[in-house]
């Protein structure tokens, strides 16, 4: 071995050592967990049962009813956060050089911790007190303040429970998406202009084209991460009223500490990485490895 | 005459625009200051103002005397420092070679870094509080600073990389010829330079191990219960203590913003270079 190659080695050595304990050994004991029926509090008494776990998982009616309303959730707050952000990512750039304060107070969301942007949206939404009715009401949009029941409508709660989220998250699409806009050479659009293009074809054939890798990883990075949400839910609803607002990650945590059911947690648990694995791989190989190449 | 015209109606028609949609981002957080500052007592009037009627600081005073607050907050600021701390000193060497000397395991420990920063946190939660409960670690703080160094790593390898990657290879081999080891090279020329990459990083760690949430709900009970659970519990355990649940928000929101709009260039620099990058 080289001195160069015991260098790396040694500077990789404790990172190595800190995932493999932290992430590669904890999921691998997930992975061992998931064939076994074993409970939270007595975890040394365990009987092997195979792939029974996962067979109840992947054939329980709540347990799918959760994934299903995961990905309602991500949709839905992926498509918002999209448009109000690229939206107001193309406003800033329309700011010649007065942007600035603009980004300046639209970062302020980005900055509030997740659980405290979910009280204060329950707050809002909360039927009785939420004042956001009150301001419908006062805009005309409804007559009267309890017309909207928010948080507590089991048909409407999933989606009501994603505004807090695109609230939090609009900002980061802007950013993101008003730093791809800067990248875009000028000289483009401008000849664009000189060829008779108006500002719609404009957009459409020559900033759209450009954008799509800047629009390829804010939507898998604001995907993976609406299909982790746990907190903002948790805190609005617990999951309810009546599990309306039960999304995945919550059924497991759920399954785990309410039932004290490792083994079957586990088996979901390990399902549910199995497909951000794959939503992780198909981010690799669409967006971050062409970009190194 | 007729062009510069026409550019500024549209230029007040976007201003107007930005303002309109910069201004309803902020009023919700606005929303909560005011009422973190009414009394109490109107906090739940119906129907609801914007403006508090009286200023008061009753709320403040409830959550700064109840025990369970600072102590909270104690919990919260140590368990980010040592994070911050034990992820930036395994991270930045890593990241630092993973950077500079590319080969097959770097590029394969990078990847596994990107691919950790998509799993679920339940999914490793789950297994996290049995290895915790084995080792006997349940609710104690360095137990908890080993499950959010798990999610700090990766980002903080992610971020760095990111920055490592703008410092040309050339600085180590001047300092290399100079008789530096490779060692020396990085820890006396490198790091130096590095300080801003650093500090962007140390901030992004901090403030995702202050945030973190689901972690602190599954492996903490009593003893070393972080300042996100206490909020939470202002809804739960004592009834409907919206009064109190806002000032302590306001408390555990603002010194983060504060910072944060000090740091404002670099922290979204930072932000957008991650994210693109991871």
């Amino acid at each position: 071995m080289s001195g160069e190659d015991r260098f790396v080695l040694c500077m990789l050595a404790p990172a190595f050592a800190i995932l493999g304990l932290l992430v590669a050994y904890p999921v691998g004991l997930l992975v061992f967990d998931s064939f076994f029926k074993v409970d939270t509090i007595t975890p040394h008494i365990r009987e092997w049962v195979g792939l029974k776990n996962y067979i109840d998982a992947l054939t329980s009616k709540r347990v799918a009813e959760s994934a299903l309303r995961t990905i309602q959730y991500s949709v839905f707050a992926l498509f918002f956060e999209f448009a109000f952000g690229f939206c107001a990512a193309l406003l800033f750039s329309a700011l010649p050089g007065r942007s600035r304060w603009h980004r300046t107070v639209f970062t302020l969301p980005l900055m509030v911790p997740p659980i405290v942007a979910g009280l204060l949206w329950r707050f809002l939404l909360v039927g009785n007190i939420g004042i956001l009715n009150y301001g419908l009401v006062h805009l005309g949009i409804i007559t009267d303040p309890d017309a909207i029941a928010w948080l507590s409508d089991e048909d409407i709660v999933i989606y009501s429970v994603s505004f807090a989220d695109i609230w939090l998250t609009t900002s980061f699409v802007a950013l993101v998406s008003y730093a791809g806009l800067t990248n875009i050479p000028k000289d483009l659009l401008e000849a664009a202009r000189i060829d008779g293009a108006n500002a719609f074809n404009r957009f459409w054939h020559v900033t759209l084209p450009l954008m799509r890798p800047v629009i390829a990883v804010i939507v898998i990075v604001r995907a993976v991460d609406a299909a982790k949400t746990f907190d903002l839910i948790w805190i609005q609803t617990q999951g309810g009223p009546n599990h309306a607002s039960e999304v995945f990650s919550m059924n497991i945590y759920q399954r785990m500490v309410r039932f004290g059911d490792l083994g079957e947690a586990s088996a979901s648990a390990a399902l549910f990485l199995i497909v951000m694995m794959l939503l992780a791989a198909a981010a690799y190989w669409k967006i971050w490895r062409p970009a190194h190449a | 005459m007729r062009r510069a015209r026409r550019f500024n109606i549209n230029g007040i028609l976007v201003n107007a625009a930005a303002l309109v949609l910069v201004l309803s981002y902020a009023l919700p957080y606005v929303y909560l200051l005011m009422t973190s500052i009414k009394p109490a007592a109107d906090v739940q009037q119906i129907p609801p103002s914007f403006l508090p009627a009286v200023v008061s600081l009753e709320n403040f005073r409830e959550v700064l005397q109840s025990s369970a607050l600072p102590k909270a907050f104690a919990s919260s600021l140590t368990v980010a420092v040592l994070t911050t701390v034990l992820s930036l000193a395994v991270a930045v060497p890593a990241a630092y070679v993973a950077t500079q000397y590319r080969r097959r395991i770097t590029t394969l420990f990078l990847l596994f870094a990107l691919v950790t920063r998509m799993v679920p946190s339940v999914s490793l939660g789950v297994p996290l509080f049995q290895l915790l409960k084995s080792l006997g670690l349940l609710d104690t703080i360095p137990g908890l600073v080993l499950a959010h160094t798990s999610a700090a790593v990766p980002l903080a390898l992610l971020l760095m990389s990111a920055f490592f990657e703008g410092v040309p290879k050339e600085l180590e081999e001047a300092a290399r010829m100079d008789g530096c080891t490779r060692f020396q090279a990085f820890r006396k020329i490198v790091l130096p330079v590095m300080i801003g990459g650093i500090a962007v990083t140390a901030l992004f760690t901090f403030i995702t191990s202050w945030n973190e949430f689901l972690y602190a709900l599954l492996l903490t009970s009593e003893a070393t219960k972080t300042a996100p659970i206490v909020i939470a519990e202002y809804n739960s355990v004592y009834g409907l203590a919206w009064g109190a649940m806002t000032a302590a928000a306001v408390l555990y929101s603002l010194p983060v913003i504060v910072v944060t709009l000090a740091l404002q260039k670099q922290i979204v620099g930072g932000l957008t270079f991650g994210a693109v990058k991871g």
